[in-house]
């Protein structure tokens, strides 16, 4: 019994995860940042692999509402800020330990997402941008007015810790980052998925097809509220501290910019461009002054000549698609893996060549 | 007029046109027809710089990964490499498929952002004045909003825009696509007499019977391919491109 499925286990690792560069790379990545914690003591780099995993899972959940269902969202952040108070506030008053405040945080996110979704699904386009640009810049000017509450421009602070020591604390944010950030990209390859990239693509062909979009815009936003909301309320918790910041027009701009730079409508490209860039820029600290237009220079050369973003970018020079049956192929082959057809370029143009 | 030499134009892996070679002399109307997917409409975009634009739009991703090579001579010039917009203001003007109205402005208006060849107050009335003596309907709905137009409106609205470029060479894709054949037949009678007007034609169509009809001459493409070509009787009188290609 356990042979049979360790068995088919290995069978569907060398099928689906070896056989593709791609895949490959992303899993010896996962694994190396698993790995790497135990090597290092230094908290300031277990602090940056911590906050990297917690920004992949926000910038995926970006990339979940604003390039699948294609409505672009400028004021993601409201998702983590929302999340993020509340975790602060029900740990602080109610004494809740983390395992409940970040859900219930979550939870929170999840509605903030209905109740910036509900009024705005009559928008489109432009519009929809603006008017979510303005619900965390105004949940931000509550927080300042309500300073009792809030803290105002310090935040709470004192709120409990995760876990013991930093070294756990990066391994549950690993350990999360990599179930939800896999999570999300699950949903994308689903039927759901499959719905919401019909929704921006053609939103009249969808509802003419029986889709009730405006449902699955809205569950796109309680959805990316979800996720978006546990890694505020975990950030909330790591930091111990719950700012405005959290609410920052700069925290949103980040998730658009790191998922644009890694590729976007493809989740792990927003993981990616995370796990790229977080750390770029506190390398760049090295240079303080010129640090924002290194950042700046870096992402415009890249998008120069990398227009889809990175990963399609690398993807596309390692794996190569078979013409006949669109199965993806490692680019070592000469003949495609499900379907045996020749890949070389050569052969392809003849057999066009021959057809016509 | 026109000369294309051994075009061929190649997306990713796949081939849309394979040496293509076609000529267009002055005054003619030239028909092109064959069946769904043979690249007729991807001829056009090639002729009128559409092509390599979109090359250049999406480079460095994998649609952006076109070829084209082979010669497009218009008026003695080469034109293949040149951008579209230089292309049409030397007068082979494209008149797109599906229409393409600008559909927030007015009927008036499409027609003023088509006359970005004329110069002069003067020499746009009277291409104005030329376009709606042609098309009288366009006269009636000049303030209407272009998208509220029928499809036969829509129609008359690109090839009154495409002529108030003044094109010297006009290049239509399939005007008829969508219309009641009473409408089509009255297009087509317009297409007759703007050709008889001297504007140069190529009209690429699905409906053979009447573009063999009006042609001068004709090619037929499939798969990438011209299999043939020449008057409507000549292409009538073999059997197998009867059968095969023209259906008729």
């Amino acid at each position: 019994m356990i042979r049979v499925w360790l068995l088919r286990l290995y069978r569907d690792f060398k099928g689906d995860i070896l056989a593709l560069p791609g895949r490959t790379l992303a899993c010896l990545a996962v694994l190396a940042l698993f790995i790497a914690p135990l090597f290092i003591r230094d908290t300031y780099i277990l602090r940056i692999i911590t906050l990297t995993a917690v920004y992949a899972v926000f910038a995926a959940s970006w990339d979940l509402l604003s390039g699948y269902v294609g409505q672009l969202n400028l004021g993601h952040a409201l998702f983590f800020g929302v999340a993020a108070y509340t975790s602060a506030m029900l740990n602080l008053h109610l004494g809740l330990p983390p395992v409940l405040t970040i859900p219930l945080g979550a939870l929170a996110a999840v509605m903030a997402g209905l109740v910036v979704g509900i009024p705005c699904l009559r928008l489109k386009g432009q519009y929809l941008s603006l008017a979510t640009l303005a619900f965390p810049i105004i949940l931000k000017g509550l927080v300042y007015l309500f300073k009792e509450y809030t803290g105002g421009e310090l935040g709470i602070s004192g709120i409990s810790r995760l876990a013991g020591s930093r070294l756990v604390e990066c391994y549950i944010a690993l350990a999360l980052g990599a179930v939800l950030c896999f999570l999300i990209w699950k949903i994308t390859d689903s039927n759901l998925g499959l719905i919401f990239h019909a929704i921006r693509e053609d939103e009249i062909t969808a509802r003419a097809s029986g889709i009730n979009t405006t449902a699955y815009k809205l569950l796109a936003f309680c959805l990316s509220g979800l996720f978006a909301g546990i890694a505020g309320g975990f950030f909330a918790h790591y930091m111990r501290l719950a700012g405005p910041f959290t609410l920052d027009v700069l925290l949103s701009f980040q998730a658009i910019i790191w998922t644009i730079f890694g590729g976007i409508t493809t989740i792990y490209g927003s993981v990616a461009g995370v796990i790229i860039l977080f750390p770029l820029m506190e390398i760049l600290r090295a240079f303080p002054e010129i640090r924002m237009l290194l950042f700046a220079a870096v992402i415009v050369i890249v998008l120069r000549f990398m227009p889809e973003g990175v990963v399609p970018w690398f993807l596309d020079r390692v794996e190569k698609e078979c013409p006949r049956c669109k199965e993806r192929n490692a680019f070592t082959r000469t003949r495609c893996r499900v379907c045996r057809v020749s890949l070389s370029e050569r052969e392809v143009r003849a057999r066009t060549t021959t057809r016509a | 007029m026109l000369e294309v030499k051994n075009l061929t134009v190649c997306y990713d892996t796949a081939m849309l046109l394979n040496e293509v070679s076609l000529k267009v002399n002055r005054g003619e109307l030239v028909g092109l027809v064959g069946p769904n997917g043979a690249g007729k409409t991807t001829l056009m975009r090639a002729i009128s710089g559409l092509v390599l634009w979109e090359r250049q739009m999406k480079r460095g991703t994998r649609a952006g990964n076109i070829t084209l090579t082979g010669e497009v001579y218009f008026q003695g010039q080469r034109i293949d490499g040149l951008p579209p917009h230089r292309i049409a203001r030397m007068g082979l003007v494209l008149c797109p498929e599906r229409r393409r109205p600008f559909s927030e402005l007015s009927v008036e208006e499409n027609l003023k952002a088509g006359a970005y060849r004329v110069r002069g107050r003067r020499a746009y009335r009277d291409t104005l004045e030329l376009v709606y003596q042609m098309f009288p309907v366009l006269q009636k709905r000049a303030r209407q909003v272009s998208a509220t137009l029928s499809g036969g409106e829509q129609q008359m609205l690109a090839l009154g825009r495409a002529l108030m470029t003044r094109p010297v060479l006009l290049c239509i894709d399939e005007p008829s696509t969508g219309l009641s054949p009473l409408i089509k037949g009255e297009l087509f009678a317009k297409i007759g007499e703007i050709n008889r007007s001297g504007i140069t034609m190529l009209l690429v169509e699905q409906d053979v019977r009447q573009t063999l009809a009006m042609a001068g001459r004709s090619y037929i493409l499939s798969h990438s391919k011209i299999v043939a070509q020449g008057k409507k009787d000549e292409l009538m009188a073999d059997e197998t491109i009867r059968q095969s290609y023209l259906g008729l």
